[in-house]
């Protein structure tokens, strides 16, 4: 009696609500909502100043870059430039540009996503121009972008421009559809730095209107399949879909409605799957995975990432000066059973960069070149030590391991040091340092070994081996304070070879040098990504780690 | 009395002129900064970064550019703007004029927000901690003391020994632990509670409760200690020789001056539980002040740890005053210097 | 910090509080001191107290032949291991082999394995150095300093006194967290610069040859003693304003006598249950400091750090930070018993009541 009594005011409501708008009702009917989280630590949503995964899946969502990558292959692929021509030198680079896409904005009054007017109440759409603001506002020295210095060294007077001066960037609108960027030297990969977050239109007005303000909710003004519904900074921000992205063949338009996000430690996130409050988690606590493997084995999924676990020696300091002593102790370090430990699927890496990313290293296909775990020849390698140095076990200098400090990374430290003590016999003392203490300690005096890791920006070995290796010193992120010259030649030479088979033979030739021949890293493993998804979520995982939400189904 | 007041507060000044100077001094000594990070920022950007929030200006003048932002109040006319350099905490338009208004105490932008002030972390997480840090004092106070005058009353008892099992047990048992289980129970396993979350009642019980158990026990043991030692002071001997009886004995006369110790730890206590906790904020994914005591150290996002630690400063100051206040409330023999 | 540990673990102190009367029993002359140690003794539950700690400070010492196996020892084939009574003990820890079953059983383990397959009964017993040194440090210095500190403030009055508070407000609000990773980095950063003469050098010997304590003890000692002084502080002021005070200072006491024989007796009931009730707030700032890598230095255990460390895996693995908490909540008993016996042994008049 009393359901039917609801059910009876329900159905007034509903046709009240019928009679008012009929718009809001289907979509209210039809809202899809996917509630997630983030790890705490608010985003910065500025496509000038995003920095971490986070920011730049939320900024991929509502800019879209003139080239996107794929989902699997992390291969080039158009975006909002529909097709793009180099010229014969490689310095030249010619995108056209999609037409009509407007400029959006969720209007907080109305509720809704508006098209954004200029003055003269005509719709704003995306130009050429737009790009030309957004890359001049990147460089720009007084924005203070993080990632500026990755395109300035790619486009003309970029440089320049960063550092202060007034200069011309070789960035020009040809037309309102057809944006040209001249480089100052040619690389294969260019196309894929052009697309980088740093790389988009900025809304000019807008910022000019609301300065540090400009990507507020209700403020922030965006193109893409979506754009910010409200965001309570450090609390929660939540996106909604732009009708107005007209979609194309790389960029569909969305389907779900909106993403909630919320910070949350990633106990607290398991917590809240367990509890049906969230639909998807974007990472898994390590120790867990045994219980979620047979608990939840249709939501959890391992995926491919971004990174390499690795540890740095340092060559200038005892005993890590001597390669048979940095040899012997990267082939004793057992990778199979390190990644045992951590349990989350990790893959032994060979070489620093990863398999996944252009021109596809493998170290199946370079077993001579790759570092294999070996404690025979690691013995071998010690003999020499001793050998060569004149000395015994007992004159060994104390050899410390330092990492940032992580439940994770001593976990993994203590495994080692116990592979060092049995293969070799060689006690390392292991310290670990608040992260930006251990940043400053890297760049001043490291120590004998140290934990490091490393995450493309764009999926190229020069965003790998290319970037961290080629150069030495404290303002460089190689602290190893190894790198002859004729490597970096090496490095250059390989950046801007076009044929794949020869560019991937001379990465292969630089890596066995940096983690074989030379030993001054000792790679551990490839990251592996953790996510679990209800099961009512349709969706696909990205290679690249930036999630293509626009793409996502619910189908409770 | 006016001028007791008006020294204490001259007091409350003094101590955050002292802290601020040291804090200030000792954290631009701590390695790292702001920008840095695993991932080596070039030189390039570094210094555009640096100079763009004047970290490259020497330190003594960075330390008055700072006091001068927090202290200095200012009167603005014409248009309000958006950045987050010039975002003050007190900001209210003075009557009568059209468009002048009166700001006061700027906390500066946060380095690594970018986008946003610390006036702004102020302004929106502090309410957020002070609900949740009144909530659990409230528990604590509410389970602690009665428990610790039960056992006091009843020494040596089934009481007692269950008052005090029921104290050690919140005190061992840390937020970290207590916490997860409790969510995992009540949340999980029984779906009663939601897991995270705020802005509703229900968001608020556990956290509450976990943060309040741990702290009820403190309370309940020095309730007891204190009053035991108090009952067998010789003017409640007194009291009872005169006839009183029991009850009242100990309601009227001993009850006031157990509670000075308990005051004691009350105040530094409630200061620091208003302006949150870090581990409790973090298990329950409340969006309280208490994590930026440590993310900001952390980050050494320099403007934040300024003004956290400013903020708890003065309430630990305020609440160390009204202690004070309270003792002479409590003990009309110990008098207001 | 000074947010964070106040709220998260509560206040304040312990036993070496015993040294602490004997020596000034030393210095002050006869009764009250003997007195209250007699009554100690009469007190059955402190003594049972008093026998559970040491019978934790043995097997501390004594870890080596105890302990099945060596603390470091991994087992990489038993990670994450547990017996089967664990497993019956914890209904989510479901063995493989059943439906939804994770958990390696492995019965040569009495309590189970952490994540590297180490032996966590051998790890509780090994971590109890640690923990107990800290147990006993954190409580000494926070008496000694604090104790004084808020007697003198308490006992003069005054301008002093107010400024000696304002110092405490001043320590109280200060960021220790801050003061600690700075520490951490001017010490332990500087290691290789290897200069055999500098104060850095020296303590980092000191530290290793503490199995990297020493900084434990620094942080203890930089962050313990402001409750107890303001603790201290209040009693006195409760204390001198009675007759029997008085009475001392009209027969000419010395300040030293009154302050010893008869303020300090008075107050401390309050401040050693206060700081009893503070040994696993010290205990967790151990842990906290293993966290921010000022702890000590892996792989040697604590309970802190081990209940920290199986915090991660409350939920899946329980026994790996439950077993540890247990540990602690027994020593906790014990010196709380032990704290309420000296509290009614220091109170002089508590038997006659």
């Amino acid at each position: 009696m009393r359901k039917s009594h609801k059910g009876f005011v329900f159905a007034l409501v509903l046709v009240v609500a019928l009679l008012l708008s009929s718009t809001s009702l289907i979509t209210a009917q039809e809202t899809k909502v996917l509630r997630t989280a983030y790890l705490p630590g608010d985003v910065i949503i500025d496509p000038a100043l995003g920095t971490w995964m986070n920011e730049i899946q939320l900024v991929n969502m509502m800019y879209i870059g003139l080239t996107t990558l794929h989902e699997t292959t992390v291969e080039i692929q158009p975006g909002f430039a529909t097709d793009w021509s180099v010229s014969d030198d490689g310095l030249v680079y010619t995108f056209n540009l999609l037409h009509d896409v407007p400029w959006v904005r969720y209007d907080m009054g109305a509720g809704e996503v508006v098209q954004v007017t200029d003055e003269n109440g005509n719709v704003r759409v995306v130009t050429a121009h737009d790009f030309v603001y957004g890359i001049n506002r990147t460089l720009d020295p007084d924005t203070g972008s993080q990632y500026a210095p990755t395109l300035a060294r790619w486009v003309v007077g970029g440089m320049e421009m960063l550092a202060g001066e007034d200069v011309e960037l070789g960035v020009a609108a040809l037309d309102d559809y057809t944006l040209e960027i001249r480089t100052p030297r040619p690389a294969g990969y260019l196309g894929m730095i052009y697309g980088m977050w740093m790389s988009r239109p900025h809304p000019q007005w807008a910022i000019e209107e609301y300065g540090d303000a400009w990507t507020e909710a209700g403020n922030i003004e965006t193109y893409g399949p979506y754009t910010v519904k409200s965001w309570e900074h450090d609390v929660q921000i939540t996106i909604t879909k732009n009708p107005f992205w007209p979609g194309t063949d790389y960029v569909p338009p969305a389907i779900i409605d909106d993403f909630e996000f919320v910070y949350l430690e990633d106990p607290a996130m398991l917590a809240a799957f367990e509890a049906g409050e969230l639909d998807w988690i974007p990472t898994v606590p390590l120790p867990d995975l045994d219980r979620m493997r047979v608990e939840y084995p249709d939501e959890l999924r391992i995926t491919s990432d971004i990174c390499t676990y690795y540890y740095g020696f340092n060559t200038i300091i005892e005993p890590t000066d001597n390669v048979h002593m940095r040899r012997a102790l990267s082939m004793a370090i057992d990778r199979a059973t390190v990644v045992a430990i951590s349990n989350g699927g990790q893959i032994p890496a060979g070489f620093f960069t990863r398999p996944d990313v252009a021109p596809g290293l493998k170290q199946e296909d370079y077993p001579d070149m790759a570092i294999w775990s070996d404690p025979e020849g690691a013995k071998a390698e010690l003999a020499l030590y001793f050998e060569e140095t004149g000395t015994t076990l007992e004159d060994l200098p104390p050899i410390t391991l330092m990492h940032n400090t992580s439940a994770a990374h001593a976990i993994i430290a203590q495994a080692v040091q116990q592979m060092w003590k049995e293969t070799l016999g060689i006690e390392v003392q292991i310290t670990s340092q608040d992260a930006q203490v251990f940043n400053e300690t890297l760049r001043r005096d490291a120590p004998a070994v140290y934990r490091a890791g490393w995450c493309y920006d764009y999926p190229d070995a020069s965003s790998f081996i290319g970037d961290v290796y080629r150069s030495v010193g404290p303002d460089s992120n190689n602290h190893t304070n190894w790198g002859p010259q004729e490597f970096f030649d090496l490095l250059d030479e390989a950046a801007v070879e076009t044929d794949t088979a020869v560019r991937r033979d001379l990465y292969a030739q630089a890596e066995g040098w940096l983690v074989n021949e030379a030993a001054a890293i000792a790679p551990i493993y490839y990251y592996t990504t953790q996510q679990m998804t209800q099961t009512y979520v349709d969706r696909t995982y990205d290679a690249a780690r930036l999630e293509k939400l626009n793409t996502w189904d619910i189908n409770r | 009395m006016g001028q007791y007041f008006a020294k204490r507060l001259l007091y409350l000044f003094g101590v955050l002129i002292v802290v601020s100077v040291i804090t200030f001094f000792i954290m631009h000594q701590v390695p790292g900064g702001p920008f840095s990070r695993e991932k080596q920022l070039s030189p390039t950007a570094l210094a555009n970064l640096n100079a763009k929030y004047h970290l490259d200006d020497p330190l003594y003048k960075q330390y008055l550019d700072y006091m001068i932002d927090l202290l200095i109040p200012t009167i603005t006319t014409g248009e309000k703007t958006f950045s987050v350099t010039d975002n003050y905490l007190i900001n209210f338009d003075i009557p009568g004029s059209e468009d002048t208004a009166f700001r006061w105490i700027n906390f500066g932008p946060s380095y690594r927000s970018q986008t946003r002030s610390v006036n702004d972390i102020i302004r929106e997480q502090l309410p957020v901690s002070a609900k949740l840090g009144a909530a659990s004092l409230l528990i604590a106070m509410v389970i602690g003391i009665p428990l610790g005058t039960m056992a006091a009353l009843k020494k040596n008892t089934v009481y007692d020994y269950f008052s005090m099992s029921t104290a050690i047990l919140g005190v061992s048992v840390p937020v970290i632990i207590l916490g997860p289980l409790l969510k995992y129970i009540l949340a999980v396993e029984l779906g009663w509670l939601p897991t995270q979350g705020w802005g509703e009642f229900k968001h608020l019980v556990m956290p509450a409760f976990a943060l309040g158990f741990a702290q009820s026990a403190l309370l309940a043991r020095l309730t007891r200690a204190s009053l035991l030692q108090v009952l067998n002071e010789d003017y409640i001997r007194t009291a009872r020789a005169k006839g009183l009886r029991q009850r009242q004995v100990v309601i009227v006369h001993a009850m006031k001056n157990a509670m000075i110790p308990v005051a004691t730890v009350i105040g530094p206590l409630f200061a620091a539980l208003i302006t949150g906790t870090f581990v409790t904020e973090r298990v329950f994914g409340i969006p309280g002040m208490g994590s930026y005591f440590v993310t900001s150290i952390q980050n050494r996002d320099y403007s934040v740890i300024m003004g956290t630690t400013l903020v708890f400063a003065f309430f630990i100051v305020i609440a160390n005053f009204i202690v004070d206040l309270t003792y002479a409330w409590l003990d009309p023999r110990i008098r207001l210097s | 910090m000074s947010a964070t540990q106040i709220s998260e673990q509560p206040s304040t102190a312990s036993s070496h509080v015993l040294h602490l009367g004997k020596q000034l029993a030393d210095t002050t002359t006869r009764s009250p001191w003997i007195d209250a140690l007699r009554r100690l003794r009469r007190n059955r539950a402190a003594i049972v107290g008093l026998i559970v700690i040491v019978v934790n400070v043995i097997a501390a010492i004594f870890a080596p032949m105890i302990a099945p196996h060596h603390y470091e020892t991994q087992n990489i084939l038993a990670m994450n291991s547990a017996p089967q009574w664990v497993t019956d003990v914890f209904p989510k820890m479901v063995p493989t082999g059943e439906t939804g079953g994770y958990i390696r059983v492995n019965n040569d383990y009495i309590l189970g394995t952490d994540s590297l397959g180490r032996d966590l009964l051998s790890r509780i017993i090994y971590g109890a150095r640690i923990s107990l040194s800290v147990a006993f440090v954190g409580p000494f210095f926070s008496l000694l300093v604090g104790t004084v500190f808020g007697m003198i403030a308490g006992y003069t009055g005054g301008r002093v006194d107010n400024l000696m508070m304002r110092f405490v407000d001043i320590m109280y609000a200060f960021p220790t967290l801050l003061l600690v990773i700075l520490l951490m980095a001017f010490f332990r950063a500087s290691f290789t610069a290897g200069d055999e003469g500098s104060i850095a050098y020296r303590l980092n010997k000191i530290d290793s040859a503490f199995g990297g304590m020493l900084f434990i003890f620094i942080g203890i000692g930089l962050t313990s003693w402001m409750d107890t002084a303001r603790l201290a502080r209040a009693q006195v002021l409760s204390i001198r304003q009675q007759e029997y005070i008085d009475a001392a200072i009209s027969i000419g006491a010395r300040d030293t006598t009154i302050i010893f024989r008869h303020v300090l007796p008075n107050i401390l009931g309050p401040i050693v249950v206060a700081e009893s009730m503070a040994i696993p707030r010290y205990i967790s700032f151990e842990a906290f400091l293993s966290f921010i890598g000022l702890g000590v230095n892996p792989p040697t255990p604590s309970w802190g750090s081990m209940i920290a460390d199986g915090s991660n895996a409350l939920i899946s693995f329980p026994n790996q930070a439950i077993f540890p908490a247990l540990a602690l909540f027994f020593v906790m008993f014990a010196f709380n018993f032990l704290g309420d016996g000296l509290r009614d042994a220091l109170d002089p008049r508590s038997n006659k009541a």
